[in-house]
């Protein structure tokens, strides 16, 4: 299960919303030369996992608890995540975006997602084991397997992921096979 | 025809019934379409939208991610079903993401709202949510083509005309079925009358039978009438001779001249009994007496008596064979036969002509051994040469020619018409009545015999050398007298009695009695078989000799095995009777 089917190699020309065309360098970080079209993308895809992700019911306090999404560290989102949140429901649960300085038990994040690569990697290490879908920005050079479950990257001037589907595993994370399908790299499980 | 108008009376119900019954099959016919229709836009619709609901489950993530090209993949994927006209994809807010269109003019509309199916002509469009976890992504649209109504219309149009055909084949059986039972009725009906018309023809058979018997009756009363007049007449010239006879030999003393008139006298006498005979067998109260003789001789000692008995211009033909097989017949009858026959002939050719006899063997025609035929011909004279023999039949009074009142008694054919049945197997070959019976041959057949042992001869009465006493019961005086006479002439010691019992009084009372001679039929309460019967019992050592002169009781009394001698009888053969019984042997006629 390691080789997914890769999401579409091919763009038919009708995503003109998403061209990047500020994406002129590569190697820069991505944080760093986010625009807002790349933002508001990351923003939806953020909330939108949570539809494709079932999460332990340890990971809940109650049944109609909210889906947390916890923006750890520098939030390059800001307001563009709460307008594409706004009124989004999962079922029952209503889903809700909280901003912290570091995770800690004490967070209730459901979906965690770190921009810099210096909060993630000690975000990171604070949700490790725990029922958390850990998102995070790849790295310039390629998929870092110090990364999140979930790893934005953008391939011709579309934003798309990986997925580590055995870090998911660890994290008693069971993620739908058709996001599995749309991931550009899906990392199996052992 | 008043057959029909029943038989459509009767159909009346039957025929609106039928129209019921296929209404009825229309009404379900149109009932079923109607359903079968609801059901088919129900399934066909069910099937669309579960068709939209897994291109709705497949597109979810690739609508939630923005992934129009896989959105676009599952789209184009509907391709295959060629009853998907066109297919949309569309995100959460309602714009349209991914879009299929077999034809321009199918189009799927820029936004969609989540609505029920609709049916829009042969057209069904449904509209399935995205849903994931919960959480609603988007939204798919279907447009499909169902089969047009009219062609739907025309497959229930089918089924109906089946259905209609198959009320149709009902109503037909339902009418054979009516029309064979009426005709059956019919059948019955007509059964019926011609069982009742064969009834009321069997009792008009049974009428006309009837009548026809009345009218034989009558008409062999009349034969009777006209007999009596011509037996009158011969018996009152046998009685002429008998009386002048007499009178001559009371005049004369010469023995050759009595002898000659004892002759003339004993001849008439045998006339008179042979005509009584005659009237007897013609009455069928006769018995008659066969015994075995030799035709040849038999027929030939008639021709003097029937060239005697024709006329000159007739000549008679004797064709016989020599090697004829004796048959067993009486003698008499066979004789009188012939001359009936040849009176008759006689009288069917008035201007003379040839009359033919001809006996021959015929082994064939026997059904239980070889037969005799005899044959009577006569030839017309009117036609001079005539070559063709034209044969008349005496054996039925029916086919006899026509005769003239007051010709003969007329007694003739009848004579022949009572012998020739009654010889056992004989009988005559023609048929009765026709015009050709006058030309074919009377053919009586007679029973063959062997000659037995030693021909029996006449032997003269002699008187017995010691007187016997004899009890001779007689009611009638004047035979008592004659009887008496002839007893004592045998050498009997004759006692008279007047009935049956006197005889067995005088019996009873003792005296010295060789046998009982008595008559049969008498005055008083027993007739001469009881008294015989009563002797057997009483005195069965005593022999008894009965006479009668009547057919029927002389039958009665050879099947008890009793002694009969047959008026009117010779002395003679009383005498041998009464010597037989007496010495107790049984003769040819006694043992029959």
């Amino acid at each position: 299960m390691s080789a997914r089917r890769p999401a579409s190699s091919t763009a038919p020309g009708r995503v003109p919303a998403l061209v990047l065309a500020a994406l002129a360098l590569a190697g820069a970080p991505a944080a760093a030369r986010a625009n807002p079209l790349e933002t508001a993308i990351k923003a939806t895809f953020l909330y939108k996992f949570a539809a494709f992700v079932d999460w332990p019911d340890r990971a809940f306090p109650s049944p109609n608890s909210p889906v947390t999404i916890c923006v750890v560290g520098k939030d390059p989102l800001g307001p563009t995540l709460d307008r594409a949140v706004n009124g989004q429901r999962l079922g029952a649960r209503p889903i809700t975006v909280r901003r912290v300085a570091r995770l800690d038990a004490q967070s209730g994040c459901q979906i965690l997602y770190a921009a810099s690569p210096k909060d993630s990697a000690d975000a990171l290490k604070a949700a490790h084991g725990a029922p958390i879908l850990t998102v995070t920005d790849a790295m310039p050079d390629g998929v870092d397997s110090s990364g999140g479950i979930i790893q934005f990257v953008v391939r011709e001037n579309h934003v798309r992921f990986y997925i580590d589907e055995a870090q998911a595993q660890g994290s008693g994370l069971s993620i739908n096979a058709k996001l599995l399908s749309l991931a550009v790299s899906v990392k199996g499980r052992s | 025809m008043t057959d029909w108008s029943r038989i459509s009376d009767r159909w009346r119900p039957a025929a609106a019934a039928v129209a019921l019954v296929a209404v009825a099959f229309v009404v379900a016919g149109l009932a079923l379409a109607a359903y079968g229709d609801r059901l088919y836009r129900a399934q066909k619709t069910k099937e669309i939208e579960v068709q939209a609901q897994i291109v709705a489950d497949s597109v979810t993530a690739a609508l939630a991610f923005d992934d129009q090209s896989v959105a676009q993949e599952y789209v184009n994927a509907l391709r295959a079903n060629p009853e998907v006209e066109a297919a949309g994809v569309y995100d959460e807010r309602g714009a349209l993401a991914a879009s299929y269109a077999r034809s321009r003019a199918d189009a799927p509309p820029q936004t969609v709202r989540l609505a029920g199916p609709t049916f829009q002509g042969s057209h069904v469009r449904v509209v399935a949510p995205v849903v994931q976890n919960g959480a609603r992504l988007g939204a798919v649209y279907l447009q499909a083509a169902t089969e047009p109504t009219i062609r739907r219309l025309a497959r229930y149009g089918g089924a109906a005309l089946l259905a209609l055909m198959a009320a149709l084949v009902i109503a037909v059986l339902a009418a054979a079925q009516a029309t064979l039972r009426t005709v059956n009725r019919a059948l019955r009906d007509r059964a019926h009358d011609l069982a009742e018309a064969n009834q009321m023809l069997r009792v008009q058979i049974a009428e006309r039978e009837r009548a026809e018997e009345a009218l034989r009756q009558s008409q062999k009363m009349e034969a009777i009438g006209q007999l009596t007049g011509g037996v009158a007449h011969d018996f009152n010239n046998l009685l002429m001779v008998v009386s002048s006879g007499l009178d001559l030999m009371e005049r004369t003393t010469n023995p050759e001249r009595r002898a000659m008139l004892r002759d003339s006298v004993r001849q008439a006498l045998d006339r008179g009994a042979s005509l009584t005979r005659q009237l007897l067998a013609f009455s069928r109260r006769s018995a008659l007496k066969p015994e075995v003789v030799d035709l040849k001789a038999q027929i030939e000692g008639t021709q003097v008596l029937l060239e005697r008995s024709l006329r000159e211009d007739i000549t008679v033909e004797m064709d016989l064979a020599d090697d004829l097989w004796p048959v067993e017949i009486d003698p008499s009858q066979l004789e009188l036969s012939l001359i009936n026959i040849a009176v008759n002939a006689r009288d069917a050719m008035p201007s003379g002509g040839l009359l033919r006899v001809t006996a021959e063997n015929r082994p064939g025609l026997a059904e239980d051994g070889p037969a005799r035929r005899l044959c009577a011909r006569h030839r017309h004279g009117q036609r001079r040469g005539a070559s063709t023999p034209s044969c008349w039949t005496g054996c039925s009074s029916r086919s006899s020619p026509p005769r003239r009142v007051g010709r003969g008694t007329g007694l003739g054919l009848s004579q022949v018409y009572g012998f020739t049945p009654r010889l056992g197997r004989g009988r005559c070959a023609s048929a009765a009545a026709s015009a050709r019976a006058r030309r074919s041959p009377c053919t009586c057949r007679a029973r063959t015999r062997t000659w037995p042992p030693g021909r029996r001869r006449r032997r003269r009465p002699t008187r017995r050398a010691a007187a016997a006493g004899c009890a001779a019961v007689e009611d009638d005086e004047s035979v008592a007298m004659l009887v008496g006479e002839m007893l004592t002439e045998l050498g009997y010691e004759p006692s008279r009695a007047a009935t049956a019992e006197e005889a067995l009084r005088r019996l009873e009372a003792g005296g010295r009695f060789d046998l009982v001679f008595s008559d049969m039929v008498m005055p008083g309460a027993m007739n001469g078989i009881e008294l015989a019967r009563e002797i057997r019992r009483r005195l069965p050592a005593l022999p008894v000799v009965l006479t009668t002169a009547s057919a029927r009781p002389s039958a009665a009394a050879t099947a008890e095995g009793l002694r009969l001698v047959l008026k009117p009888y010779r002395i003679d053969r009383l005498a041998a009777e009464l010597e037989a019984a007496r010495s107790g042997r049984r003769t040819a006629a006694g043992g029959r």
